[in-house]
């Protein structure tokens, strides 16, 4: 494992799970409709997509609580439909809630998990507890755990196999800001750190955009773009540009033909935010000159991720 | 990732989960009232005269008929039973009409395995599944390395022997109970067994002598088997439903209609292919007559046997396959 983490450009090209044309029907309703992506090792995914958009019914296609309709999914290259228990040897999760037996306490659970996996996980209950810090109250119910608590012990639990690959369902829902924040810090360290492919799942665009490497977009059963998520942002935004010029007002009239304008400034000097595709902006900034505006500033805008999905969705918010 | 550390789990489950506190509470309090009920009833009953004397006076009066020669000889195989249990109690200095700690712990395996003893297996198995769904706690329990089969079959272990010790416990009980109403000496006292039915009558010809502890065993063994057919059906419905007030639900509904069934409707023979109106194994094996033409002891175990493997298999088909969407 060492010499692994010494060498994460290698560890990064190796795919540790993928899905290839998920799919899935209730009924006559498609939740979720040919579903591609591969997670890589030591890196964060993130699987961004509002509520209902079919990312908890993928994650169950994922880790075998549900078959497909159609599609594979491969972790390790073992087909989970036919290799389930082998493939599941490396796989650790939390599935929609960090849902735990709150009659037990928090020691209990690990153990009782740990007699499902091969021996010798039970000593790695002290470690783990440390990790997530629970030490101090690993001997008390669940049932007295704060939200926070139940989550850092579901990743403890989820650990316990010393999986190559985290699935996590919405960690964020639910936590306070520095609950957020534990989590994201927790999920950065185990890839970077232990080289742990790590899938989330979240409908907070901030949450992705702060946590992952490569996201996926879904949509309504369907994956909109996936890919690293400064190209993404890039890909779909690319059109972004903000122009200082004066009169403010009279130059975004012109620039609208174009595309889009909008300015605060009135007569003066403003700044202008506009959408103009690449290739037109040089055709802008003449018509801008020919219409007497003086342009002092050209600079292309780095749009949010959720531009990104407010484009790729066609305006629905998250 | 051994099969008993599956099974350790299970049990873990059980025991730390207030039901299992609350059947040993019901099982405890249920069978101090009934003795306590039976011992004020009996004292009331009480002739004046010694029953050592009476005892004697009837050993008398059998020897007579015996010696007579005049008696049939079915009834002299039945009277020389007699003679041997009165012998038997007057040896030990026990009053042979009374009940003993040990007729009463027998006693309670008849009485038990009508309700009883399937309702505690159902309180039990309603929950084996559906509670895992009810918590959430079936998405990581079926996401570990371990398949579906396994994860129910360690499950079904744990229910197997939550039920048999449900059984030993209240025959324990009933017997410490019964114990300090009546005392605790009498497990050798002869009893008949081996009654069969044959139609209308009772066929005598396997009728012999067993000491009590015998008997008590059988009839506890055949209400532990019927306990845990009960509780294999009462499984099924946890896996179909998901919801254990649902499983509980229908179980005890099948529990009771099975109970009024024989009542209202003896006639109806096809009634003995129902798991619940075969229940009552122990009554059937000490001789009362069957409610339903046809319903021998083996009769009844293997109706409640075909409905536990076809419960099982259908349990087993379904975990194994469904979809976990909740």
């Amino acid at each position: 494992m060492e010499s692994d983490a010494a060498s994460p450009a290698a560890v990064s090209t190796e795919i540790v799970l993928s899905a290839e044309h998920l799919t899935k029907r209730f009924g006559r309703r498609e939740a979720v409709s040919d579903v591609s992506f591969d997670v890589h090792a030591g890196e964060v995914f993130g699987f961004l997509g509002p509520n209902g958009a079919g990312k908890t019914t993928t994650i169950r296609m994922l880790v075998g609580l549900a078959r497909p309709d159609r599609g594979v999914v491969r972790i390790r290259g073992l087909d989970l439909a036919h290799e389930f228990r082998r493939a599941m040897a490396h796989v650790g999760c939390i599935v929609e809630a960090p849902d735990l037996y709150r009659y037990l306490t928090g020691r209990e659970n690990l153990v009782h998990f740990s007699r499902m996996l091969p021996d010798g996980a039970a000593g790695r209950i002290p470690e783990l507890a440390r990790l997530v810090a629970l030490s101090e109250r690993l001997d008390d119910r669940v049932a007295t755990y704060s939200l926070g608590m139940r989550q850092r012990l579901g990743i403890a639990q989820a650990l316990l196999g010393n999986p190559d690959i985290l699935i996590l369902d919405e960690p964020a829902n639910g936590l306070d800001p520095a609950g957020i924040r534990e989590i994201r810090e927790l999920v950065r360290h185990l890839a970077a750190e232990r080289g742990i492919a790590v899938f989330v799942s979240s409908h907070l665009l901030s949450e992705v955009e702060q946590t992952c490497d490569r996201v996926a977009i879904i949509h309504r059963g369907r994956t909109l773009a996936t890919g690293p998520v400064r190209e993404l942002v890039d890909r779909f935004a690319s059109d972004r540009v903000r122009i200082v010029a004066r009169p403010a007002r009279a130059a975004a009239g012109i620039l609208a033909s174009f595309g889009e304008a909008e300015t605060e400034a009135g007569d003066g000097e403003g700044a202008i935010d506009a959408r103009v595709p690449r290739e037109r902006l040089p055709d802008a900034l003449r018509a801008l000159a020919a219409g007497g505006a003086d342009v002092f500033a050209v600079e292309r805008r780095l749009a949010s991720l959720e531009e990104v999905f407010l484009d790729v969705t066609g305006g629905e918010t998250v | 990732m051994r099969f008993s550390g599956l099974v350790e789990n299970e049990i873990l489950k059980f025991t730390r989960q207030r039901r299992f506190r609350v059947v040993v509470l019901i099982l405890v309090a249920l069978i101090g009232l009934i003795v306590f009920a039976q011992a004020r009833g009996r004292e009331r009953f009480r002739s004046g005269k010694d029953w050592h004397v009476e005892t004697q006076e009837r050993m008398a009066r059998i020897q007579n008929w015996l010696r007579d020669g005049r008696m049939p000889a079915s009834s002299a195989r039945w009277a020389r039973f007699e003679l041997d249990r009165l012998r038997y109690h007057l040896d030990r200095d026990i009053d042979p009409e009374a009940v003993s700690g040990p007729l009463f712990a027998r006693g309670f395996a008849n009485a038990a395995s009508y309700l009883l003893l399937p309702l505690l297996a159902i309180v039990f198995a309603s929950d084996v599944v559906s509670a895992e769904f009810a918590q959430g706690t079936i998405k990581l329990l079926l996401t570990r390395p371990v398949g579906r089969a396994r994860v129910l079959a360690s499950k079904l272990a744990a229910l197997a022997l939550a039920i048999t010790l449900t059984v030993v416990f209240g025959g324990a009980v009933a017997y410490v109970f019964g114990g300090i109403a009546y005392g605790y000496a009498g497990w050798g006292a002869p009893v008949l067994a081996g009654f069969r039915a044959a139609g209308e009558r009772l066929d005598p010809a396997a009728v012999r002598a067993i000491p009590l502890w015998q008997d008590a065993i059988l009839a506890y063994g055949l209400a532990w088997f019927a306990a845990l057919c009960v509780g294999a059906i009462a499984l099924l419905t946890s896996v179909l439903l998901r919801s254990t007030a649902a499983a509980m639900g229908t179980m005890l509904a099948a529990l009771i209609a099975g109970t009024i069934l024989p009542r209202l409707a003896s006639s109806w023979e096809s009634q003995r292919f129902l798991f619940v109106t075969a229940l009552p194994l122990p009554d059937y094996y000490s001789g009362s007559p069957p409610p339903i033409t046809g319903l021998t002891v083996g009769f009844g175990a293997a109706v409640l046997a075909a409905w536990a493997a076809a419960a099982l298999a259908a349990a087993f088909a379904v975990f194994v396959r469904r979809d976990v969407l909740a």
